[in-house]
């Protein structure tokens, strides 16, 4: 018998809903449920970090979609979730979150996207694009396990049943803000948070979940109180390991317009990671030169826990920070990042001018009509009989002259109404400049018209 | 201190960031070179704004095992944030804060190379404290960093470039340097992650040595790794050659 043993690691134990950030074993990270949000975090939000998402713009609820995401993660995962109420009470606002679909349908809708992904395969354009894969503007929820991170569809309603559960068994806890307008609610929710964290005894992660930060509930809010708020969450964040918070600001303290000059970048020093969702309905011509996007996303501050280089620099794909570091510089820097909601849900992509430029329709006005006369209907108005002037002064008046082009006129037939083949000969097709295209074996994803 | 620009010691080093370029690395690479160089001496951290495990994960990549220092008191984090108890902020905090140092160097200072770090003196100003408040603390502590020959750090983070605000005037009519973090205009790289500039303050004395101060324009370029920071010269990183 050997006197050798296999070395077997320690197990230990895994948190639902959680892996070990690629950057740092010691960083634990959990998933917002928008699989590209956690690409630009860098494969997810770490426990003890705060998450700030502003959305300035009052038309739309980019920020809440993403903390309804947030929730619904937390619940599909098996985490607790703590959820504080805005002007909506706060297990109404629960109610109205998304959800995934059953694995059934889901796989039928795979099977479906698989077909037509298939049938897009088969309209090659030629052999040398046949090894090149397509090109991707985002990540998809292929690159992530179900566990870490669900398909969550806009059209599907969590259910309510999940939601009792949830509430029985203390997974999940709403706090309702009171309709006391006398004094600002910061405080009170920065004492139940504490009182909450004190008695907690779970070992599952928790997630604090604050949409609409500075909306009317929470009383006469100034910047301090806010910058207050923000400090004493992170400060209680980081002395629990397990717990980590998304807080989406409402639209009007999402600018500098409210808070004053530089009060984007006191909000980003004061939280772990900040992003402004920037839609574009406040600005038509934006939706205009862009319309597969509906806004912007700017990056202020990411998380970094353990490290000094936020490990989205590293990871992150749709940022592309890390090609410019590994691929000795070339890349230009950061990419331009944007968002669109789709049917059935929210995506970070990179952002792109369309092929035509920028809009998918024509830009130049076409050239008028007298001046692309061709020869069919040029020959149709010599065809037409002229009415006889009534008198010769009249026919001074009036001289219509029609330069007819030679080329066209010595090899085109006269057409008649059944003539079939005067439209073999009438044009001869004008050769068009070859269009070229090149493409980079260095960057493979680049094409160069 | 801080390997490219070899900082004396008994200066007081005014640190300026802003959000895209923080300034973290310059405060943990001082950190770390204080305790290589001078293991025995005492180290005094008022942490506003980066937990104890920050410090200890970072300094633990450059092989400097705080946990060793906080068992020989050569280490000492004062956590700030801990003193908000109560929601109605007054300076008294800001005073026991100094007395807390005070008795902390006069304990365990067992030399004259004592460092102190205040790692975020603008959250303390929005938060609530008064910009008089935290400039008497500066002074403060610069008269006990002086009395006891130790270096003073203090960081403070500039949200509007181009128009200073009060505090950052008041802290450094203080300095004897100044320390200017900025972020490439350009934006972001994977290349480059900012700029350093080393500028002469008002307190700057003849007696201490000279030291080659860089202005803007002849700005140092540094790029993060994840536990330090590279330093080269503009336009010669890897990226641009």
């Amino acid at each position: 018998m050997s006197s050798f043993k296999r070395k077997t690691t320690s197990k230990t134990q895994v948190l639902p809903g959680t892996r070990p950030s690629p950057g740092s074993i010691s960083t634990t990270i959990t998933s917002t449920g928008i699989p590209s949000l956690d690409d630009i975090l860098g494969g997810g939000l770490p426990l003890t970090c705060s998450l700030v998402v502003a959305a300035p713009d009052p038309h739309s609820s980019y920020g809440e979609l993403v903390q309804k995401t947030f929730l619904s993660q937390g619940l599909a995962c098996k985490q607790d979730v703590f959820v504080v109420g805005g002007d909506q009470d706060a297990l109404d606002w629960v109610k109205g979150c998304m959800w995934f679909r059953d694995s059934s349908s889901a796989l039928d809708e795979v099977g479906d996207d698989q077909k037509l992904a298939d049938e897009d395969q088969k309209m090659k354009i030629a052999w040398r694009y046949e090894q090149m894969k397509q090109f991707q503007t985002t990540v998809g929820s292929a690159s992530t396990s179900e566990d870490f991170c669900r398909t969550f569809e806009l059209t599907t309603r969590i259910p309510a049943s999940t939601v009792e559960n949830a509430l029985q068994s203390s997974q999940l806890i709403t706090c309702d803000l009171a309709a006391d307008s006398t004094s600002v609610a910061t405080p009170r929710v920065i004492t139940s948070i504490e009182e909450l964290l004190s008695r907690r005894l779970s070992k599952a992660p928790l997630r604090i979940c604050i949409p609409g930060l500075g909306s009317s509930a929470w009383g006469d809010l100034c910047g301090q109180d806010i910058l207050r708020f923000l400090y004493r969450l992170r400060s209680l964040l980081r002395q629990n390991p397990l717990t980590c918070a998304s807080i989406s600001l409402d639209p009007h303290i999402s600018s500098e317009a409210w808070g004053g000059p530089g009060w984007i970048q006191r909000l980003g020093w004061m939280c772990d990671g900040m992003i402004t969702l920037d839609a574009f309905t406040t600005n038509p011509s934006l939706s205009n030169l862009f319309p597969s996007y509906h806004g912007m996303v700017h990056i202020h501050t990411l998380p970094s826990p353990h490290t000094l280089l936020p490990p989205s620099d590293r990871f992150s794909n749709l940022r592309g920070l890390s090609a410019s570091t590994t691929e000795g510089g070339s890349s230009s820097g950061e990419n331009n990042l944007a968002f669109k909601c789709t049917r059935k849900r929210l995506i970070f992509e990179t952002m792109h001018l369309d092929v035509e430029g920028g809009v998918g329709e024509r830009r130049t006005t076409p050239a008028p009509t007298a001046g692309i006369l061709d020869t069919d209907q040029v020959s149709r108005l010599q065809s037409e009989s002229l009415p006889v002037p009534a008198s010769k002064a009249a026919l001074a008046s009036v001289q219509v002259e029609i330069e007819l082009d030679p080329v066209s006129t010595s090899t085109a037939k006269v057409p008649s109404y059944n003539d079939v083949t005067a439209i073999e000969v009438t044009h001869t097709p004008k050769k068009k400049p070859k269009k070229t295209v090149a493409f980079r074996s260095d960057r493979p994803d680049l094409y160069d018209f | 201190m801080l390997s490219p620009f070899d900082l004396p010691d008994g200066i007081f080093l005014l640190i300026t960031d802003e959000l895209p370029s923080p300034a973290d690395f310059a405060l943990h690479q001082c950190l770390i070179s204080h305790a290589k160089e001078k293991k025995d001496s005492l180290r005094i951290v008022l942490s506003v704004s980066q937990s104890l495990t920050k410090w200890q994960s970072i300094s633990g990549k450059s092989s400097v095992t705080i946990s060793q220092q906080i068992t020989a008191k050569t280490f000492h984090l004062i956590d700030v944030s801990s003193g908000l108890e109560s929601d109605k902020i007054t300076s008294d905090p800001l005073h026991a804060l100094y007395e807390q140092v005070a008795a902390v160097l006069e304990t365990y200072s067992q030399g004259p190379d004592a460092l102190v770090i205040l790692d975020d003196i603008s959250a303390l100003e929005w938060i609530g404290y008064s910009t008089s408040g935290l400039f008497r603390l500066c002074r403060a502590l610069r008269a006990l960093c002086l009395k006891n020959n130790a270096t003073l750090l203090v960081r403070h983070h500039i949200v509007t470039p181009g128009n200073l605000d009060r505090l950052f005037r008041d802290v450094y009519s203080l300095c004897t340097h100044h320390l200017d973090i900025q972020p490439l205009t350009s934006g972001r790289s994977g290349a480059v992650s900012g700029q350093i500039a080393l500028h002469l303050g008002p307190n700057a004395s003849s007696v201490q040595p000279a030291i080659k101060v860089r202005s803007r324009s002849t700005a140092l370029q540094y790029r993060l790794t994840d536990g330090s920071a590279l330093f080269f010269e503009r336009g010669s990183s890897r990226g641009v050659l």
